[in-house]
């Protein structure tokens, strides 16, 4: 008995050290691979160079008035006739009148009261409907 | 020859090998180095009310080419943490935007219930300063935000 208890273990007792720089590389590559820094996100617009002043006939402009409750009065062309409608039916509006008339312009044009929010609400619909050729100007009158 | 018989037989009692215990401190410094040194944007986040929009698409642009510019409730504008007033903006952004070789995008990020006004003198200060890209930053609304409101 005695003997067998006072047998030396040759098995070695530290930790293998080696692969830890392997382990450390490991652990550094997969965060490198896996960060995903939040991208910038919005709607992108092109503003009109300074005095570029283009004439388009009033039968090819959609007016969009912004009004400060909200509410969104649609004209078309040269009629006088008012139409008032929620922001999120622009879209589908959008959708008809463009393909009645593909040289059709959204004039947006937002009442100096109203909140930017009415203002990207139209713009948001007028994204999602495929409008490129979108004009952003302050309401007068 | 004496040589053969002599101490050049004698094995050397020194390790050949590298000591690769400290090859984790080092890895981990280095870590620590980039993770410490590590910029990534000049200016800090104002405190905005996100707008929100449905058609929100991710902008394909290097961070360096976008210059954000912050448009409080109170309607106070900010640019890489400072202060603006209105009219300063297109002597402030002209020399920038020729600087980056006209790459420029310009990020407005603006408070929901600021007044259109603001952002309307804000787009004829960018057009005098030739700026044309513009971004409305927005967060992505999701329709079943839309539907609850």
């Amino acid at each position: 008995m005695a003997v067998l208890n006072n047998k030396k273990s040759k098995v070695n007792d530290e930790i293998p050290s080696a692969s830890m720089a392997d382990i450390a590389f490991l652990l550094l590559i997969f965060f490198l691979v896996t960060t995903v820094f939040p991208k910038d996100s919005g709607l992108a617009i092109v503003l009109p160079e300074e005095a570029e002043i283009v004439e388009v006939s009033q039968k090819n402009i959609l007016h969009i008035i912004i009004q400060p409750t909200g509410i969104v009065d649609l004209k078309r062309g040269e009629s006088t006739q008012v139409q008032q409608v929620r922001p999120s039916d622009i879209e589908s509006i959008w959708r008809q009148a463009v393909a009645e008339n593909p040289l059709l312009i959204a004039a947006v044009k937002t009442h100096p009261d109203a909140s930017y929010k009415f203002m990207i609400d139209v713009l948001d619909a007028l994204h999602l409907a495929g409008a490129i050729r979108v004009s952003l100007q302050l309401f007068e009158g | 020859m004496g040589i053969r018989q002599g101490g050049f037989q004698r094995k050397s009692k020194a390790s050949d090998e590298i000591p690769s215990s400290s090859m984790a401190d080092i890895a981990f410094l280095l870590l620590i180095f980039f993770m410490v040194t590590t910029v990534f944007q000049e200016d800090k986040d104002r405190p905005i009310d996100w707008a929100q929009a449905e058609a929100t698409k991710k902008i394909d642009e290097k961070k360096k080419d976008i210059l954000n510019i912050w448009v409080e409730r109170d309607g106070s504008v900010w640019m890489n943490d400072r202060l603006f007033a209105m009219e300063e903006i297109t002597p402030v952004i002209a020399p920038m935007y020729a600087a980056s070789d006209r790459r420029m995008l310009i990020s407005i990020r603006a408070d929901r219930e600021v007044a259109y006004l603001q952002i309307d003198q804000l787009q004829k200060q960018l057009v005098a300063a030739g700026v044309v890209r513009v971004v409305f930053a927005t967060e992505l609304e999701r329709r079943m935000t839309r539907e609850r409101r």
